[in-house]
């Protein structure tokens, strides 16, 4: 059994990771043929992650559902939804509109969906002004320079502020392009190092994080 | 409690009321402010202006619903902007939640346009997989969608004649509200099958975008709903993007003045405190 839970996914994970990690760099057809086949199957593997999530979101809801848990009738809510949302758009074969109809499936998504997840993000705006308000002090200098900056790209990035100020759109320009730009290549030069050596330590069975716990 | 102390404290709703005016207000009755383009945003609209007729032009539309105020007005207007140069549009999307808006903005700029579906654009929809969509249409298109949105087999269509993989697109424009998206696109796909990419992202992660811009490996960026009504103007066309621009600036400036008001009660607050402490 430990061959099967441990030995042989480490074998798997180390053969695939060095093996497309040369792909790369070999462009013949058949290292090409090799990476058509295996992208294949990921994109089939995510089509069963969508799977599995959908069915772990139903069992976590249903059980908060079965106990009524605080908060359960949200659960039900969204369980309706999701069902009849899933009902609905297996009977309508997934479409939004048949020759330019609207089908039921279309009206939940342009009529539900797209404005309740519009008046989400629209929310921000709000809670965004009233957290400024109350939290971005100059309480240092480091926090009073973030404060100009952030006030001179707000400027720069409307019309009226490049009305009243002429020059905070091109200050705003050299904020992103220079400031900006260097230090978030700085973060992602880190962050992409970081991920070659979680890569590398997967690879070669030093993480085995991903392999889960349970008995040996 | 002294004034500043009050004021610091203020009801929250006072505000949401504020904002709420500054977005409202400018949409009813416009100012329509000069609008400058950036350099970013041009060298998008150049690109697609060199492009010959007949070119293909991939846009991905990878955002949901909650960023259509954002992202919607840059899709219109790119896709006006391709069909006019009467390029061959291929549309997708890598965000399932995204598909029904996808083929709404698309099927509705091609009607507009005098376009035909499977002629002159062709809308793929969603796969699942993310990055391995990418990788699988730089391999195969046919592969990776075997049919279209409306289920006609894509090798069959005359608007992808001569186009087998994403080596075969010119251009490729990902409109992005985070991740899968324009570096999905640059790592799984600009990098190995070498066409031009561009960008289209909400405001919010436009700033962190931008070394892909300076060092060429997107050739630019529309960004946030100031992107698109730049776009807007480039293309003569002044669409929802250009209304609402009033209503950004009303808001950014006012936020500007509460931070300004934030900070002068609380310095007014911190001298009291030092006298009172001298004292």
């Amino acid at each position: 059994m430990t061959f099967l839970r441990r030995q042989l996914p480490l074998l798997i994970t180390l053969v695939s990771g060095l093996l497309f990690a040369a792909q790369y760099y070999v462009p013949h057809p058949s290292s090409e043929l090799m990476l058509t086949s295996v992208t294949k199957w990921l994109q089939i593997i995510g089509g069963f992650a969508l799977i599995l999530g959908v069915t772990s979101l139903f069992h976590i809801h249903a059980v908060k559902i079965r106990r009524k848990e605080p908060g359960w009738g949200y659960s039900f809510i969204l369980y309706a939804g999701m069902v009849g949302t899933i009902v609905i758009g297996l009977r309508d074969g997934g479409k939004e509109t048949i020759d330019g109809a609207a089908t039921a499936f279309g009206w939940i998504y342009t009529f539900m969906m797209v404005p309740l997840q519009g008046t989400m993000f629209a929310i921000l705006a709000f809670f965004i002004a009233s957290a400024a308000y109350r939290s971005f002090r100059a309480r240092s200098r480091e926090a009073a320079v973030l404060l100009i900056a952030a006030v001179i790209v707000m400027m720069g990035r409307v019309p009226l502020g490049e009305y009243l100020i002429p020059a905070s759109g091109d200050v705003t320009q050299w904020i992103l392009n220079v400031l900006n730009a260097s230090v978030r290549r700085a973060i992602l030069i880190g962050i992409s190092l970081g991920a070659v050596a979680l890569s590398l330590k997967i690879i070669f069975g030093v993480e085995r994080a991903y392999l889960g716990g349970g008995k040996e | 409690m002294t004034f500043a102390e009050r004021m610091l404290s203020i009801d929250r709703r006072i505000i949401f009321l504020v904002i709420g005016l500054c977005t409202l207000i400018p949409l009813l009755y416009p100012v329509g402010l000069a609008i400058k383009v950036s350099p970013e945003v041009r060298s998008v609209y150049d690109y697609i202006e060199s492009l010959p007729e007949d070119s293909v032009f991939l846009l991905s539309l990878d955002f949901d619903p909650a960023s259509k105020p954002e992202l919607y007005p840059q899709a219109v207007s790119l896709l006006r902007h391709a069909f006019k140069k009467n390029l061959r549009v291929i549309g997708m999307t890598l965000w399932l939640p995204g598909t029904g808006m996808a083929n709404e903005v698309i099927s509705r700029v091609a009607r507009e346009e005098g376009k035909e579906s499977g002629k002159d654009y062709v809308f793929l929809g969603w796969s699942p997989g993310g990055s391995s969509v990418i990788i699988n249409m730089g391999q195969d298109l046919y592969k990776a969608f075997p049919t279209d949105y409306n289920n006609q087999p894509t090798s069959e269509l005359p608007v992808l004649k001569g186009v087998q993989n994403l080596r075969d697109v010119s251009y490729v424009i990902s409109l992005a509200a985070g991740t899968t998206g324009i570096e999905t696109w640059y790592v799984f796909g600009k990098d190995k099958y070498k066409f031009e990419l561009g960008g289209g992202c909400t405001g919010v992660i436009a700033p962190g975008l931008y070394p892909l811009l300076r060092s060429g490996q997107i050739n630019g960026l529309i960004g946030g709903l100031r992107g698109a009504a730049e776009y807007e103007v480039l293309i003569g066309r002044k669409g929802k993007a250009v209304a609402g621009m009033d209503a950004q600036s009303a808001t950014h400036f006012a936020i500007i003045l509460l931070v300004i008001l934030c900070n002068v009660f609380y310095l007014l607050i911190r001298t009291s405190t030092r006298a009172a402490e001298q004292r």
